[in-house]
């Protein structure tokens, strides 16, 4: 019979790696403005992006079942105050 | 916790310690060095006198033969892991059966 190899651990607790149930998310759904105040639009471009509305819709501008903000006709882009603390964006012809 | 089971024909040492984490469990690495040191002082004087097995957190030993020196130094490894048992009664357990 072989001589018993020493390892001084034989009786320790070997911790499992710590694992966690976390570590997952989801990617960007890249939301925001598309066009700046200022900018050109064409009809039909989207504007701004959002969840709910956090920028209403303005003059020519149209409002998605997502809430997306899209020009209505060719024009400039306008971001504008509404009321005490809403904005709204606005497109006006050129 | 440890738990040294003493039989006539055999005893087993199983169990982890608990002590503190691996690498600095005191109770641990005193309980193998005791062991692994009986293990090769009996077989250096006879290969045939024990057998044993060992595995993460196990090791048995079958007692063969029951000559004096092996019984003496098994003996000692006992007395050794009671008087652990009393520093460390939460890590370490011997039970004679």
């Amino acid at each position: 019979m072989n001589l018993m190899k020493l390892d001084i651990q034989l009786f320790a607790h070997v911790k499992a790696q710590g694992s966690t149930q976390n570590g997952r998310d989801s990617a960007g759904r890249r939301l925001g403005a598309k066009l700046a105040d200022g900018q050109t639009a064409k009809a039909g471009n989207i504007i701004y992006r959002q969840r709910g509305t956090r920028i209403y819709p303005g003059k020519n501008v149209g409002i998605g079942k997502d809430h997306t903000l899209f020009a209505l006709i060719d024009g400039v882009v306008k971001y504008e105050r509404m009321g005490k603390d809403k904005k709204k964006v606005s497109v006006y012809e050129a | 916790m440890i738990k040294v089971r003493v039989k006539p024909e055999t005893i087993t040492v199983s169990g982890h310690a608990f002590y503190d984490k691996e690498g600095k469990d005191i109770v641990c690495s005193s309980v193998s060095s005791i062991v692994t040191t009986t293990v090769n002082g009996i077989l250096s004087l006879d290969k045939k006198a024990i057998k044993y097995s060992v595995k993460k957190g196990l090791v048995k030993i079958n007692i063969i033969s029951k000559d004096e020196t092996t019984k003496k130094l098994l003996e000692n490894m006992i007395d050794l892991f009671k008087s652990l048992e009393k520093d460390y009664p939460k890590n370490i357990k011997v039970e004679r059966e």
